[in-house]
């Protein structure tokens, strides 16, 4: 009977555990004062990319005090936690990805410290010429940790095995090269173009618009590309031609960004990504275990109007959410990440021990210039100069607060286009119609 | 196999009078046991807090302005529903979701009983089989739409190889992206393999209540096996049915993950709930988010309500 009396008050006593710590649980803000230590604190890093070498964590732990504990999520689902987390406003990482995309919103909705607080981010600018991509006004979002950035790769056997001497520098000579090669039969589709109803395909239009020698918007917002001669409808129309005269493999109607690049560019089913990522020859197309075409494909610059046209800026950035536990201790970590030694050392400067696994190239230029000198990275003589003069922010003005409606609209119609459902000028119309309604603030 | 006379039979201590007719000193008063009420009481606080705060805060949001990048939250009556109902990407959602819906719920409930029928019967490797059947059910639906992406691609799929290895296609075929009814015909399939397994078991539940007996007494009435699944089968399995097409009406409403890997954000397959994951976190839009996912679990309440109307039938052997 003591004992059955002892069983029944233990099963009341979970119970009345469990109550209070769901009470507890759902009671408890998630968001906290933030505190300026340094010293014994543990900060989260939330980013889409893989943790440091240990090895270089604990070296940063051991000089700063500060634990650093890596949690990589998915792109898609960390801008997710982002946002859920800064409209409950509570707390979820110390440092995270600040992407430029993101860039306009970010800055409009106050969700992370401006970083000019933190670091010297004036001083910084001339070693991250991406930096731009970050800032919006006087305000700096976050930091960039990479300097990824669109770019042409060619297949240069395929192009040679077609008679093509010179690598094209118009886009005229460009899509006549494509012909060349698909008629010569090297290869039944040349072209990569990323159709899939994806943010890749907005940003290759973005590419393909600078290479007809424009922008997409203007410093206000508002559409560049409604008339039939801007660049704009011009790279809409381009890329859209080429799907139907059989220049990119008709089932890319699909196919995201790194499917083309990964299974067509990197299997040799096509003979150049017109505008594909900086570090991809390195990281896919020369690794024997992913690729078939080592040491065939090359970078180009993107050929353009006349001359060889712009790269615009792809780069990935961290900054410290407004809900930081430790804002001080996470600036410090950023410092850190994007030391020029440490990234040069994270792109296999020292070794492969202390490589970051996936990381391309680093954001600062005398990182690469290090790379450069020592070899150590895949067309780093095309890549550096590409870096230092010919980068450009997609939206030179900063991405607009409103920037993932307008990539929605962007993706899904000209998306439309090449499934022949829409018209390039039915396309162009729609893109612009939203443009315009969320420029004026409608 | 109904049960009409149910309403006649004596079921609680009032009914049968025994209440009434005991001495009231015989009556015993019974002290009131906190006990079960505690070791209900954290999984009804879980369910409250984690189910019904929301849902009560979903309705009441969806009815206010709530736009991080337009503060303050103001109160804006039905505004929400109508700019969603002016929208031609969540008109065109709701279109192509419907059209998720009918196919899922159909092919699932149809095959579901199919498979039931062919497990019912005790053969060698039943277990492994149903062991075997049960896996898609228990994969993620990204990880689906992953899978049949390499079944489907127009690139490289597995099909496109099949079929021009058997001469039936001399060149590869984009199955996905161009008609809007057979993408979302083959997205919906990839769905319905997904939850086609649990139909099953659902349905393979009601039928193994059925006593042998009917079918012994059906078949020396003369009915043959057709009529025997018609007239006694069926009418006795339909619990199972209706469960099985609420669950797959949940699903086929909800659908997000298989029409945004296997089709991205593309008008021909998109989704409401896709649409529902642009407006919340991508516009940042939470109040039209909250009007959008309430209008769906409205749409979820009436058809479940209509499926279980039209095809439940309670049932007692």
């Amino acid at each position: 009977m003591l004992s059955e009396r002892r069983g029944v008050r233990g099963v009341v006593g979970v119970s009345l555990l469990s109550c209070l710590a769901l009470v507890a649980t759902a009671c408890s803000g998630g968001g906290s004062a933030a505190s300026t230590a340094t010293r014994g604190v543990t900060i989260n890093v939330a980013l889409a990319i893989p943790s440091p070498p240990k090895a270089s964590l604990a070296a940063f732990t051991k000089s700063t005090g500060i634990t650093v504990h890596w949690t990589n999520i998915d792109w898609d689902s960390l801008q997710t936690k982002i946002a859920a987390a800064a409209t409950a406003h509570t707390y979820f990482a110390d440092a995270t990805d600040v992407d430029w995309s993101r860039v306009g919103q970010l800055s409009k909705l106050k969700w992370f410290h401006p970083m000019q607080n933190y670091v010297d981010t004036k001083s910084l600018a001339a070693d991250m010429p991406q930096m731009t991509s970050f800032t919006v006004g006087k305000e700096v979002v976050g930091v960039p940790f990479d300097a990824s950035f669109l770019t042409t790769t060619v297949n240069k056997k395929m192009f040679a095995d077609a008679g093509i001497t010179a690598m094209p520098r118009t886009m005229a000579q460009y899509t006549a090269d494509l012909r060349r090669i698909r008629s010569k039969g090297v290869v039944d589709h040349p072209l990569d173009i990323p159709f899939a109803a994806a943010e890749g395909l907005s940003t290759y239009w973005y590419q393909a618009t600078a290479a007809f020698g424009g922008t997409v918007l203007d410093t206000h917002g508002r559409p560049r590309f409604t008339s039939p001669g801007s660049a704009g409808y011009k790279a809409a129309q381009w890329m859209v031609d080429a799907m139907r005269q059989g220049l990119v493999p008709p089932g890319n109607i699909n196919t995201t960004d790194s499917q083309g690049t990964q299974t067509e560019m990197a299997k040799g089913t096509v003979a150049s990504v017109f505008s594909d990522y900086s570090g991809n020859v390195g990281s896919l197309y020369d690794v024997p275990s992913s690729s078939t075409v080592v040491k065939q494909v090359g970078y180009l610059a993107p050929p353009g109007a006349g001359g060889p046209a712009p790269n615009l800026s792809n780069p990935d950035g961290i900054g410290i959410p407004q809900a930081a536990k430790y804002p001080v201790a996470a600036a410090k970590f950023i410092k850190w990440f994007t030391a020029a030694d440490n990234q040069a050392a994270f792109a296999g400067l020292d070794g492969p021990d202390k490589t970051l696994r996936t990381y391309s190239l680093p954001s600062r230029l005398s990182a690469v210039h290090k790379l450069a000198a020592k070899g150590d990275l895949v067309g780093a003589s095309a890549m550096s100069t590409m870096l230092a003069s010919g980068t450009r922010p997609v939206f030179p003005g900063g991405a607009p607060s409103w920037y993932p409606q307008f990539s929605n609209a962007v993706y899904t119609n000209l998306h439309a286009a090449a499934t022949g459902s829409l018209s390039v000028k039915g396309a162009i119309k729609a893109i612009a119609g939203t443009a315009n309604r969320l420029a004026s603030g409608s | 196999m109904t049960r009409p006379p149910l309403d006649t039979l004596p079921r609680t201590p009032q009914d049968t009078g025994a209440d009434r007719d005991a001495a009231p000193g015989a009556r015993r008063r019974r002290r009131f046991d906190p006990l079960p009420y505690l070791l209900v009481s954290p999984l009804a606080l879980f369910i409250v807090a984690l189910a019904l705060v929301p849902a009560v805060f979903t309705i009441v949001e969806s009815f206010f302005r709530v736009d991080a990048l337009d503060p303050p939250t103001r109160f804006i009556g039905l505004g929400n529903f109508r700019s969603l109902l002016h929208s031609a990407a969540v008109r065109t959602a709701a279109g192509n979701t419907m059209l998720y819906v009918l196919i899922g719920v159909a092919l699932s409930t149809v095959l579901g009983i199919v498979m039931a029928i062919t497990l019912q019967h005790r053969f060698a490797g039943r277990s492994v089989l149903i062991a075997v059947l049960i896996l898609p059910w228990a994969l993620p639906g990204v990880v689906e739409g992953i899978v049949w992406s390499g079944i489907w691609d127009a690139n490289s799929g597995l099909l496109n190889s099949v079929l021009t290895s058997l001469h039936l296609i001399d060149h590869y075929q984009t199955f996905l992206g161009h008609g809007r009814l057979e993408t979302i015909a083959l997205i919906e399939l990839v769905q319905v393999w997904q939850i086609t397994p649990l139909s099953a078991l659902l349905v393979l539940a009601s039928l193994q209540n059925i006593p042998h007996d009917l079918y012994e007494a059906a078949k020396l009435d003369g009915c043959s096996s057709w009529a025997a699944f018609r007239r006694v089968t069926l009418p006795l399995v339909r619990p199972g049915i209706a469960v099985a097409m609420v669950q797959a009406v949940i699903a086929t409403l909800n659908v997000f993950d298989q029409p945004y890997v296997l089709n991205g954000a593309a008008s021909t397959g998109s989704s409401v709930m896709a649409q529902t994951y642009f407006i919340s976190f991508q516009n940042l839009d939470f109040g039209a988010g909250y009007a959008l996912s309430l209008l769906v679990t409205a749409a979820t309440l009436v058809l479940s309500f209509l499926v279980v109307k039209f095809v439940h039938r309670t049932v007692e052997f």
